[in-house]
C-alpha cells in the first residue's frame, strides 16, 4: 500500500470503517495522551455490489463468552482441521461441512479479501415488511391533497407483499380497517387520553378470546395473522381500496375557531400505532410513518396549547425555563420510542409546516429507532415528494435500500474495551469483559439495536486502550475488532454481516511518527464532532465549545512542531493540516450553535449529523465550495469570502442547501445575454457547468436539499455569505486590490482563530 | 388519421426531465426529477465534488485562494469562444438535458381504443380465475380511464406511456409494464392516481395467471434443486 490515504480509502470501501488512528498507541496512558480517542465510524450495511452474500451460516468460536466468528485473522491448522480464535485464542474444531478445506481450498470467510462477509440465515419464518401510515388530517386543502397523492403513489413503490395500515388523526384518532369489500370501517379513539398497549389491543379486538380450545392448538401464528389482518393487509390485496380510502380522506371535520390552532392528537395517534404493532408483529421489520403538518396540541405529548396567541417554545423560552409542555411531551415520546425500539420497529417523522411542529420533543422517536426525520414547508413541495420517494429507492440488485431490526455486536481483542456508540441506536445492555466502565456516547454495553437502517447509516464507535504501560505488547502485535450485524434484509431474509479488522500497535514513545502518520483527520473530526453534539444535547453550548477548544489545543501541543513561546514557528504535518479548520467550522455550525435556528431546526440538523456517513458528515461540518471560471475545470476553493470573485461562479454544498452564486461580472454578462450569442458559446457552457454538477448532487442526496440559485447582490446571496467567514475584517490583506468580498461581521475569522490556537499551543503556561 | 406507433426511444427521452420545484409553497424548493432520471441515477457514478483546500497554516487565505483572472477586464464582454485560450469549462458530469415536462413528443395520435381494448381483453382473461369483486373493481377503473381520456383530461405524455405500457403487457413483459405504471404514478400522480391502481392490479393478476400456467406446464419436468447449505468453497484465484 503506497500511502495511508490509500489504505484508509480502501478500508472504507471494503469494510465501511474509518478509524481515527490506524496505528494504535499500545498503552492506556499513551492513548489518553493522543487526545482524539481511538474510535471509528462504522457503516454497517455499506453498499457492496461486489459482495454477494454466502448461503450458509457463520462458524462461531466455541467459548461461550466469546462466540467470535471465524475470519481471515484466525490461524488455521488445515491438517488437524482446527482454527484458533484471534480474540480469545480458543482452539476450535471445524464443523463437519468443512472437512474438505485445505490451503488451496478455503472457505470465503478465511480469505483476506473477505474481511467483510455477509451470511444469509435460512432459519426462521420470514415475515413481510410492514408500513403503517399515521396521517395528520389537520392540513390545508392543498397540502392534504398533495400528501394523499404521495401516499397513493407510494403504494406503487412498496414491495407488493408488504403489509400496509392506515391511522388518521386530528381531534380524534381513527384506525382504519382495511378490507377488500367496498365498506370502510374505522375505530375511533379520543385524542386526549393515553392508553396502554393492552387497552389499545383490547379495543381493537386484537387480543384473542380465552377460548379453551386454543390452548390445545400450537398453531397460533395463523390465527394471529388473521386477527391483525383487519388493520394490516398486503399491498397487492388492498391497493385499490386503500387508494380510494386515501382519496376520500377529508380534512379534520372539527370546526377550527378563530385564533386557535387545530386540535392535533399526535401523541395518542403514535401511541396507538406503536401499540398496534407491538401486539401484532413484535420483532419483525416495520416502519411507522408519521406525516404531520403542525405541533401536537392536545392529549399526552402536546407541545403547545391551541391558543394561537401563545407561540410555540423558542430557545429563549427553553433557557428561561418557560417551555411549559416540553419536559412532559419529551417524556411521552421517549417512552414510545423506547417501546418501539424494544419491538424492533422504527418511526419516521415527515413534518411539513412553516412553523415548528414539535420535532424537539418527538426526536427520540426517530433517533432511537433509526427512523428518518424529514422537515419541509409543505407536503406540496418537491422537497417532500422526492425525499419521500427516495425512501423506497432500490440498490444495484433491485433490493430496497432499507433494512430492519439490526443488532450490532462489537468484539475486541483483550488490549481494548468498548466505551460506547453514537448514532441512531439503543443499548441492549449486554455487559461483558470487553465493555469499558468509561462511557463515551451510549456505553456500558457491547451490543446495540438499530431498528431502521439504510446503506449510509453510520455509527461512531469509541474504544479504550486498556493495556498497561508496563506490560508492553510484543513487537509486531496487532489489535483486532469484529463487528457483527444481524439484521432483516429488505427481501425479508435474515442476514449477518461480519467485518473483522486489525491494526498494528506502536509504542508512542519511540514510534510516535508512525502513529501520527496514520492519523485520519477526517474521521477524527467527525468522531470528535459527534462527541461534541452528543454532549450539546445535555450540556450548555459554551461548555461544549470550550471542551472542543481544549481538545484542539492539546492535540496541537502534542503533534505540532514548534519552539516554545514562538507562535510563528508552529507547524502541523500533512496528516493534521485540515483538522483545525474542521474544528473552526464545527464551532460555527448549526450542530453546536443554536442562534438563528429554532429548537426544531436544531433537532433536525443534529438528527442527520448523527446518522450520515463520513463524506456527508464532513460536508455538514465544513461545506464544500467549488469555483467555475474560464481558466479550466472547476476547482475547490477555500471556504472564505476571498473566494467570492467577480468572474467566477461558485457552487456551495452545505448538505442541507445547494447554492449557486454568480459573481458580479458573470451576472452582468448573463443579464446582457451573452450566453445566447453563438460566438460566446463558452460562456453558455460556463453557466451550465455548475447547474449540471448541482443536479448530480440533488439526484443523490437524501433528504433533498434546498436549492438556491443566486447572484452577486441577490437577496439569497445571504446563504453563501453566512457560511463563508471573512478574513478581510480586522486585518490587512485586502488593501488596494480586489481579492474577494468583504463581509462585515463580528465572527472570528479563520486567521484570528489560527493565531490564537498557535499562541496557546506553544505556550508553556 | 395518420397513425404511428409511439417511438420507444422518443418516449424514453421525454421521460428524462427536471421540472422546477414549488417555490410558492417551499422556500428554495429543489427541482423535481422525473422517475426516469431518478432510477437512472443509481448507475451513474462520477467523481464527487468533495475536495477541500487547506488554508495556509497561518489561516490566511493567500496561499490557497485562487488569483483573479489576469488581464481579463471585469467590464466588457466575456472571452468569445473562438479565441478562448483553453477548452470550455465543463462540469465534471456530462450535461444532461433539462427539459420541461412537455418535451416535444411528436404529436401523433394515440387512440383510446388501442389502449383500452388490450386492457379489457386482459381483464376478460382474468375473469374466472380472479375474484369477481376484484375484476369488477378493475373494470370500474378502466371505465374511469376511458371517461377521462375521452373527456380530454389526459395529457399527451400520459397517453404515450399508456400506449407503451399496453404494448409491454401484450408482449407479456410484466416487469417492464409494471415499471411504466410506476413511472406514471411518480410523474403524473394527479392525473392517473384514481384509475392507475386498476391497471397495476391487472398487470399483477395477468402475471400470476401466466406463471400459474407455466407452473402447470413445467410441473412434470420439475427437478428438485437442493438448496446450497454447505459453505461455498472458492478455489485459489
Amino acid at each position: 500500500m503506497a500511502t495511508y490515504l490509500e489504505f484508509i480509502q480502501q478500508n472504507e470501501e471494503q469494510d465501511g470503517v474509518r478509524f481515527s488512528w490506524n496505528v494504535w498507541p499500545s498503552s492506556r496512558l499513551e492513548a489518553t495522551r493522543m487526545v482524539v480517542p481511538l474510535a471509528c465510524l462504522l457503516t454497517p450495511l455499506k453498499e457492496r455490489p461486489d459482495l454477494p452474500p454466502v448461503q450458509y451460516e457463520p462458524v462461531l468460536c466455541s467459548r461461550p463468552t466469546c462466540k467470535a466468528i471465524l475470519n481471515p485473522l484466525c490461524q488455521v491448522d488445515y491438517r488437524a482441521k482446527l482454527w484458533a480464535c484471534n480474540f480469545c485464542f480458543q482452539r476450535n474444531q471445524f464443523p463437519p461441512a468443512y472437512t474438505g478445506i485445505s490451503e488451496v481450498n478455503q472457505p470465503a470467510e478465511l480469505m483476506p479479501q473477505f474481511s467483510t462477509i455477509e451470511y444469509v440465515i435460512q432459519r426462521g419464518a420470514q415475515s413481510p415488511l410492514i408500513f403503517l401510515y399515521v396521517v395528520d388530517t389537520c392540513l390545508e386543502e392543498d397540502d392534504l391533497q398533495a400528501l394523499k397523492e404521495s401516499l397513493q403513489m407510494s403504494l406503487s413503490l412498496l414491495p407488493p407483499d408488504a403489509l400496509v395500515g392506515l391511522i388518521t388523526f386530528g381531534r380524534m384518532v381513527q384506525v382504519h380497517e382495511l378490507s377488500c369489500e367496498g365498506i370502510s370501517k374505522s375505530y375511533v379513539f379520543r385524542g386526549t387520553k393515553d392508553l396502554t398497549a393492552k387497552q389499545i389491543q383490547d379495543m381493537l379486538g386484537l387480543t384473542k378470546p380465552a377460548a379453551p380450545m386454543q390452548q390445545a392448538r400450537p398453531a397460533q401464528p395463523q390465527e394471529h395473522a388473521f386477527v391483525s389482518s383487519r388493520f394490516l393487509q398486503p399491498v397487492h390485496k388492498i391497493d385499490m381500496n386503500l387508494t380510494d380510502l386515501l382519496g376520500e380522506l377529508q380534512r379534520d371535520p372539527w370546526p377550527e375557531t378563530q385564533g386557535k390552532r387545530p386540535l392535533r392528537s399526535t401523541g395518542v395517534a403514535l401511541s396507538i400505532a406503536v401499540g398496534l404493532l407491538e401486539g401484532t408483529f413484535p420483532n419483525t421489520g416495520a416502519r411507522i410513518m408519521l406525516f404531520t403538518g403542525g405541533p401536537p396540541t392536545q392529549g399526552p405529548g402536546m407541545v403547545v396549547g391551541d391558543e394561537l396567541k401563545t407561540p410555540i417554545r423558542s430557545w429563549h423560552d427553553i433557557e428561561k425555563d418557560n417551555a411549559r409542555f416540553m419536559k412532559k411531551a419529551t417524556k411521552h415520546y421517549e417512552m414510545l420510542a423506547n417501546r418501539t425500539a424494544a419491538n424492533g420497529h422504527c418511526i419516521d417523522i415527515y413534518a411539513c409546516a412553516l412553523d415548528q411542529s414539535g420535532l424537539l420533543e418527538m426526536k427520540s422517536c426517530t433517533n432511537l429507532t433509526g427512523g428518518h426525520m424529514v422537515m419541509g414547508d409543505s407536503f406540496n413541495t418537491s422537497l417532500f415528494k422526492q425525499t419521500f420517494q427516495r425512501i423506497f429507492s432500490k440498490d444495484f440488485n433491485g433490493n430496497f435500500r432499507m433494512a430492519f431490526g439490526a443488532t450490532l455486536e462489537v468484539k475486541t481483542s483483550r488490549e481494548l474495551k468498548i466505551a460506547g456508540a453514537i448514532g441512531p441506536c439503543v443499548s441492549l445492555n449486554v455487559k461483558g469483559p470487553c465493555v469499558s466502565e468509561n462511557e463515551l456516547g451510549v456505553g456500558g454495553t457491547s451490543q446495540w439495536k438499530i431498528c431502521g437502517l439504510d446503506p449510509t447509516l453510520t455509527l461512531g464507535i469509541y474504544f479504550e486502550v486498556v493495556n498497561q504501560h508496563n506490560a508492553p505488547i510484543p513487537q509486531g502485535g496487532r489489535g483486532a475488532i469484529q463487528f457483527v450485524t444481524q439484521y432483516q434484509h429488505s427481501s425479508t431474509q435474515s442476514r449477518i454481516r461480519v467485518t473483522t479488522i486489525a491494526r498494528n500497535w506502536a509504542d508512542a514513545q519511540n514510534q510516535l511518527r508512525h502513529i501520527e502518520a496514520a492519523f485520519d483527520q477526517e474521521a477524527s473530526a467527525v468522531l470528535m464532532a459527534r462527541l461534541g453534539v452528543f454532549r450539546a444535547e445535555s450540556e450548555e453550548g459554551p461548555d461544549v465549545l470550550r471542551w472542543l477548544d481544549r481538545q484542539l489545543i492539546r492535540l496541537c501541543q502534542k503533534f505540532g512542531q514548534y519552539n516554545k513561546e514562538d507562535p510563528t514557528s508552529f507547524r502541523l504535518s500533512d496528516s493534521f493540516s485540515l483538522y483545525p479548520q474542521f474544528m473552526f467550522h464545527l464551532r460555527r455550525s448549526p450542530f453546536l450553535q443554536v442562534f438563528n435556528n429554532s429548537p426544531d431546526e436544531s433537532s433536525y440538523y443534529r438528527h442527520h449529523f448523527a446518522r450520515q456517513d463520513l463524506t456527508q458528515s464532513l460536508i455538514m461540518i465544513q461545506p464544500i465550495l467549488y469555483s467555475y471560471s474560464f481558466q479550466g475545470p472547476p476547482e475547490p476553493v477555500l471556504l472564505d469570502s476571498s473566494s467570492i470573485l467577480a468572474d467566477r461562479i461558485l457552487l456551495m454544498d452545505t448538505f442541507f442547501q445547494i447554492v449557486i452564486y454568480l459573481g458580479e461580472t458573470i451576472a452582468q454578462w448573463r443579464k446582457a445575454g451573452y450566453q445566447d450569442m453563438p460566438e460566446y458559446e463558452n460562456f453558455k457552457h460556463l453557466l451550465q457547468a455548475p447547474l449540471d454538477d448541482a443536479q448530480e448532487i440533488l439526484q443523490a442526496r437524501f433528504p433533498m436539499p434546498r436549492y438556491v440559485n443566486t447572484e452577486h447582490g441577490g437577496s439569497q446571496a445571504r446563504f453563501l455569505l453566512s457560511k463563508v467567514p471573512s478574513q478581510t475584517h480586522n486585518n490587512l490583506y485586502a488593501w488596494g486590490q480586489e481579492t474577494g468580498a468583504p463581509i462585515l461581521t463580528d465572527d472570528v475569522s479563520l486567521q484570528v482563530f489560527m493565531d490564537h490556537l498557535k499562541k496557546l499551543a506553544v505556550s508553556s503556561a | 388519421v395518420m397513425r404511428c406507433p409511439a417511438g420507444r426511444a422518443e418516449v424514453a427521452m421525454a421521460e428524462l426531465y427536471v421540472k422546477p420545484g414549488n417555490k410558492e409553497r417551499g422556500w428554495n424548493d429543489p427541482p423535481q426529477f422525473s422517475y426516469g432520471l431518478q432510477t437512472q441515477a443509481i448507475g451513474s457514478k462520477r467523481t464527487p465534488l468533495t475536495k477541500r483546500v487547506a488554508a495556509a497554516q497561518d489561516g490566511s487565505p493567500k496561499a490557497a485562494a485562487s488569483e483573479t483572472t489576469p488581464g481579463l477586464p471585469t467590464t466588457g464582454p466575456p472571452p468569445p469562444s473562438n479565441n478562448a485560450p483553453r477548452p470550455p469549462p465543463m462540469g465534471s458530469c456530462p450535461a444532461s438535458s433539462v427539459e420541461s415536462p412537455n418535451f416535444p413528443v411528436i404529436e401523433c395520435e394515440t387512440l383510446l381504443e388501442d389502449v383500452l381494448r388490450p386492457l379489457e381483453q386482459a381483464l376478460e382473461d382474468c375473469r374466472g380465475h380472479v375474484r369477481k369483486q376484484v375484476c369488477d373493481d378493475i373494470s370500474r377503473r378502466l371505465a374511469l380511464l376511458q371517461e377521462q381520456w375521452a373527456g380530454g383530461k389526459l395529457s399527451v405524455p400520459v397517453k404515450k406511456r399508456m400506449t407503451l405500457l399496453v404494448q409491454e403487457l401484450s408482449s407479456q413483459r410484466w416487469d417492464a409494464a409494471d415499471d411504466i405504471h410506476r413511472s406514471l404514478m411518480v410523474d403524473h400522480v394527479t392525473e392517473v392516481s384514481q384509475w392507475m391502481v386498476g391497471v397495476k392490479r391487472l398487470i399483477a393478476e395477468k402475471k400470476n395467471l401466466s406463471s400459474e400456467e407455466e407452473a402447470t406446464e413445467e410441473k412434470s419436468a420439475a427437478t428438485t434443486e437442493q438448496n446450497q447449505t454447505v459453505p461455498g468453497f472458492l478455489g485459489a484465484p
